[in-house]
């Protein structure tokens, strides 16, 4: 569907061919054909020739966009710590009853730290650009590793954990028997 | 997590504690069966010609009216058990029928339409001898009751006594039988042995003597088994020494001797060593009897004969006749005789009593059981049909106890089986697979023999499933289309099979008679019974189940253990549960007195499990006894160990099998039997498992349970029964190394004990003299808070002494009997089994016997989910099994497991028959009755639905989002 002339004529599609009979691209070569496409998608804005849509980015390092960067990096990191007062608080407040909410509590609280020690290393990429990487990476290992204490210390007093032989019993085989024995009343 | 799903568990268990069947329930897995027990009496209802009662009393003190139409009872009193309640005679007249009950204490009157009872009068002391009804000129007004020393008379209307008359020479004359022929007399026959017989008259209004004479009788030594009164009061008698009849006329006055007719001169002889017996007839006892009478002289040769004008004339010669009864009906009595037709079936005959004439086309066949028994009693309902002709049926009791009801031409119109009032033992044996399945098994238990034979066999054994489920699919389609009513579901043995659940049984019973049963425990059909000849009265009998259906092609075996109590001589025999049918193999002969025996776990190479018999001389024999079976026995003959308790010598010993099946002493205790006796001993049940081996604390540490599998509970009864003295012992011994364990004394106490040993406890009932109640008293054995050895249990390796708890209840009734529940894998919590003297089954949770129930609440008890203690025991209505299915005289309870956990079959026992299925702890792993599937299909096709739509409309809508 492209008309004969100088340029390419980009067409898209029938309702628009009824609406006009032809357009122009000012720039030339099939290097630039799929920018024009592009651009024609994103708007009927014809850029000027040489114009880039992309920014150029500002390189030059200020120091206080650095300081901005490890506050956000150290936010990230004690992330986890912080939320262990507001756990506590929950823990104290659903109490060791066995009930619907409590679990859901419990559930959420061994999840979220666990959560997060597994997508560790996208954690790290976030913390890459900070200058204390490793120690906001500990920091937040430590946080995220008492969140799980804290989680798993909540499963032992609400009675969760297998730790006592009561709940080992049931695996407990019948101890098998050595005399075969037998008899009665003298008939 | 385990702790936690035990607490569910518990408190989901303590919510419904509660194990009552609902009302739609009744019936639909449970059935009872009553019996009566060996008939002694039976009278047709004959007052009016549509009746179909027919009255029987017998010998288990029961007094009952059956439907003769159908068998079923219309009615049945159940008096007490032994002399107390014992039926000493049986009279009807008109709608009331007369019982002496207890040896002469008392005089009863039942009204029969219904069973009510219309009078009752207690009567003298003495001992019973006779009753008779009493007419006076046609009308039947009294009722006369001859005792060994006096005789009175009371009014049938009211039972008021009219007189009451002390007999003279009482304590020389042995008075027998009572005679009045409805001429305002009464009169009384007494025997002196071997000397003269004694004859008073009384006069009826009065109890004035009118007569009384002494005639020479030296030969006659019992009035009542050789004499009877025929005609115009003229007595018989029968003497087979000096082979003769003697006539004697009791009213005359002249004649003071006996005339003696040789039966020689009548062509007849009594057969050496036969009692011979004469029957006669009295249709109205306000009548004098008839003159034709029955005279049996050998076990198959009666002969009808007449007496008249003082000469006795043969009417017809029964030869053979098994058995000759009368029947009247209306003006005219008839004679039935049963004789032989060929070696199964027998023909009766009916005869006109006055002619001996045969009455055309009245034969009755009567095919005899060949697995049953001989016919011993027969009994006539004469009728008079439409065209005046006579009309009969017979109800025939064998001696195996079954009655059978025929009517022309030999249609059996119902059967009992008697023998089941009586059961001594019984086992529960799984039922096989079906063919198809059975051939699937049979597949893997045969020797492989290469891939390709392998695969094929396979695949024809998969093609026959295919067909047997194309088959049953066609059946099904072919009987939706008949009407519900005409698809019979009868049961046969060759469509049993086990059901998914093996909730459907085979229920062997033994029965005291000696006769063996099969029954369906789902229905409660007989499918098989054996009559075993020959079984003394009082035989001891021992059912092992020796090989289940488990080991396809291999039938199943079970073994009978018959011990004669006289000679101490045991037999055994061999049969097939399922089909009934003595097995081939060749049994052991026995022949010294069997002491006990053993059945160990020991298989031989057809899977039967071995039985060890001990003798006597404490030898063994072991059955099967094939070369590979010796070989185990030698090499495991060190670890096998048995005792026996001799109860009368107050001593318990324990065995070791020796290698040449010889067996040697290694303990031995003696309970002094001037103090006390063993009265029973009971170690655990061999099938029982059991899942939990501790029990969790509060504070979630674990009590381990002491299971000893070689422990016995040894009940001891005091000698001295004086209430303050009196005591009941029990004594945990362990049965390898004669340790013991435990002993428990319960002061001011007395039997009977009943008592029930599992898993780690014992519960067992006693009277409290003191506080006149009946207490409870449950001991259990724990090991601790650790195991000694958890992988192994020696008995010859266990330094501890367990810890012994033990809690006492008061229970507000006396008990027959006492079982605890049995599951397949004992996961589902116990429960008691208790037969009360009311008939009723108490399913009574092991939660309220259980020793650890704290007087004082705290909280580690709530956490365990201990009930606080309380000395009173609860009987709750909701807790009998068996609702308004009362089993009389509840003697046994037996309980099986079944393939579902949850489920516990139990039949009880005694004169009725009751199967139920009990779920001690719920049925956790079965839906429910009333689920409602449709509800939740169609929710479920619901939703499955609307996910498809809402999936297709999600869909569209982002197609067309994304067009936009």
């Amino acid at each position: 569907m492209t008309a004969p002339g100088g340029g390419a004529l980009a067409t898209r599609g029938g309702a628009t061919v009824r609406r006009m009979k032809w357009s122009l691209e000012l720039s030339l070569g099939n290097s630039s054909r799929s920018r024009g496409d592009r651009q024609s998608k994103d708007g009927d804005v014809m850029y000027p020739v040489g114009y880039s849509d992309k920014p150029v980015p500002d390189t030059s390092v200020q120091e206080a966009d650095r300081n901005l960067v490890e506050k956000r990096c150290w936010d990230v990191a004690l992330g986890p710590l912080k939320q262990i007062p507001m756990n506590l608080f929950i823990m104290y407040m659903s109490g060791n009853t066995i009930s619907i909410f409590p679990i859901m509590m419990v559930c959420m609280m061994a999840w979220r730290p666990i959560q997060a020690l597994m997508s560790m290393s996208a954690t790290f990429k976030l913390l890459e650009s900070s200058s204390q990487q490793w120690l906001q990476g500990l920091v937040y290992l430590i946080g995220n590793l008492l969140g799980s204490a804290l989680a798993v210390y909540k499963c032992q007093s609400m009675g969760l954990l297998p730790t006592h032989s009561s709940d080992w019993l049931a695996f407990i085989e019948p101890p098998q028997r050595l005399e075969i024995m037998g008899g009665g009343m003298v008939m | 997590m385990a702790w936690l799903v035990v607490r569910l568990a518990i408190s989901m268990s303590l919510l419904y504690t509660a194990s009552a069947v609902f009302e739609d329930q009744v019936g639909k897995f449970d059935w009872r069966q009553q019996f009566i027990g060996k008939v002694r009496f039976a009278l047709f209802d004959t007052h009016s010609q549509a009746s179909k009662k027919l009255l029987l009393a017998t010998d288990k003190n029961v007094f009952a009216s059956l439907n003769s139409r159908t068998g079923d009872l219309f009615w049945r009193h159940v008096d007490k058990t032994g002399p107390e309640g014992h039926i000493d005679a049986l009279l009807m007249y008109g709608q009331d029928a007369v019982v002496v009950v207890g040896n002469g204490r008392l005089l009863r009157s039942w009204e029969t339409t219904v069973g009510g009872l219309k009078w009752e009068t207690v009567l003298d002391t003495g001992s019973f001898q006779a009753a008779a009804l009493v007419g006076v000129q046609d009308f039947v007004k009294y009722v006369a009751v001859l005792k060994k020393s006096a005789i009175s008379l009371h009014d049938l209307s009211s039972g008021s006594e009219i007189w009451v008359e002390n007999l003279p020479d009482s304590d020389s004359v042995q008075y027998q039988t009572i005679y009045s022929g409805g001429n305002g007399l009464v009169l009384v026959l007494g025997v002196v042995p071997n000397s003269h017989i004694v004859i008073v008259e009384y006069k009826i209004e009065d109890g004035e003597i009118m007569n009384k004479k002494s005639v020479e009788a030296a030969w006659m030594s019992s009035l009542e088994s050789s004499c009877a009164v025929v005609s115009s009061g003229i007595l018989l008698c029968v003497d087979q020494i000096t082979q003769s009849l003697y006539t004697l006329p009791l009213q005359s006055a002249e004649q003071t001797e006996m005339r003696q007719i040789h039966l020689q001169t009548l062509d007849l002889e009594v057969v050496s060593g036969f009692r011979p017996v004469l029957t006669s007839t009295q249709p109205n006892p306000a009548q004098p009897p008839l003159s034709e009478f029955f005279l049996q002289l050998s076990p198959d040769h009666h002969i009808l004969l007449q007496f008249k004008d003082g000469l006795i004339a043969p009417l017809r010669d029964f030869n053979p006749a098994y058995l000759a009864a009368f029947a009247t009906s209306g003006e005219r009595t008839v004679a039935a005789v049963m004789s032989p037709k060929n070696d199964t079936a027998c023909s009766i005959n009916l005869f006109s009593a006055d002619t001996g004439r045969r009455h055309l086309d009245t034969t009755i066949i009567y095919h005899m059981d060949p697995n049953g028994g001989k016919p011993n009693r027969l009994y006539v309902h004469a009728f008079l049909k439409k065209d005046d002709s006579v009309g009969y049926r017979v109800m025939v009791q064998t001696e195996d106890l079954a009655l059978t009801f025929l009517q022309q031409p030999g249609r059996v119109v119902w059967m009992r089986e008697e023998a089941l009032a009586d059961v001594v033992t019984m086992e529960m044996v799984d039922l096989p697979f079906t063919g198809t399945q059975a051939e699937l098994e049979g597949e893997f238990g045969k020797k492989a023999d290469g891939l390709l034979p392998m695969v094929l066999k396979r695949l024809s054994s998969q093609f026959i499933l295919l067909q047997a489920w194309l088959a049953h699919l066609w059946k099904l389609f072919y009987d939706a289309r008949k009407p519900r009513s005409s698809v019979k579901n009868e049961v046969t043995i060759d469509v049993l099979s086990r059901d998914e659940f093996n909730l459907q049984k085979m229920m062997l019973m033994v029965t005291a008679s000696g006769k063996l049963f099969g029954i369906d425990s789902k229905s409660g059909t007989i499918l098989w019974k054996q009559y075993l000849e020959n079984i003394q009265p009082n035989s001891v009998f021992k059912l092992i189940v020796q090989r289940t259906t488990a080991h396809f092609p291999h039938p199943p075996q079970c073994t009978l253990l018959i011990k004669n109590k006289d000679t101490g001589l045991g037999s055994l025999y061999v049969f097939n549960p399922i089909f009934g049918k003595k097995s081939q193999i060749s049994v052991p002969a026995l022949p010294r007195p069997i002491l006990q025996t053993l059945l160990l776990p020991v298989i031989d190479q057809d899977y039967a499990k071995v039985l060890l018999l001990i003798d006597d001389q404490y030898k063994v024999t072991a059955f099967p006894s094939t070369k590979n079976v010796l070989q185990q026995l030698q090499d495991t003959a060190s670890s096998i160990f048995f005792y026996l308790v001799d109860s009368s010598q107050g001593k318990l010993s324990g065995f070791r099998l020796r290698k040449d099946l010889s067996t040697e002493l290694i303990w031995e205790v003696v309970i002094p039997t001037e103090v006390q006796k063993i009265v029973a001993v009971k170690g655990k049940r061999a099938n029982e498992h059991v899942h939990s081996q501790g029990r969790v604390m509060g504070d979630r540490s674990v009590l381990y349970k002491y299971l000893n599998p070689n422990l016995l509970a040894v009940i001891t009864e005091s000698t001295d029964t004086h209430q303050e003295r009196s005591f009941v012992g029990i004594i945990l011994i362990d049965g390898v190394t004669g340790r013991i364990v435990h002993e428990a004394v319960q002061r001011k106490a007395r039997g009977p004990v009943h008592f029930v040993h599992s898993e780690n406890w014992v519960v067992y009932v006693y009277w409290n003299s003191k506080f006149r109640r009946n207490e409870f008293s449950v001991l259990e054995l724990f090991e601790g808070a650790e195991l000694y050895n958890s992988t192994v249990f020696s008995s010859l390796d266990r330094p501890h002494p367990p810890q012994v708890l033990q809690q006492s209840y008061i229970f507000p009734a006396p008990i027959n009997t006492l079982e605890a529940t049995l599951t397949e894998k004992g996961i589902t919590s116990r429960h008691l089994l208790v037969g009360l003297p009311s008939g009723n089954i108490l399913s009574l949770p092991k939660l309220f016997l259980d020793p650890r129930r704290p007087e004082m609440v705290s909280e580690q008890s709530r956490e365990e989910n201990l009930i606080p203690y309380a000395p009173e025991m609860p009987i709750r209505e909701e807790w009998f099994i068996n609702y308004n299915q009362t089993v009389s005289r509840v003697r046994g309870i037996y309980t099986a497991p079944s393939g579902l956990e949850s489920t516990c079959l139990v039949v009880a026992y005694g004169l009725d028959i009751y199967q139920s299925r009990v779920f001690p702890s719920k049925q956790f792993d079965v839906l429910k009755d009333d689920y409602d599937y449709i509800l939740i299909s169609s929710v479920l096709f619901g939703l499955f639905f609307a996910t498809m739509i809402s999936k297709r409309l999600a869909e569209v809508k982002l197609l067309n989002r994304a067009w936009r």
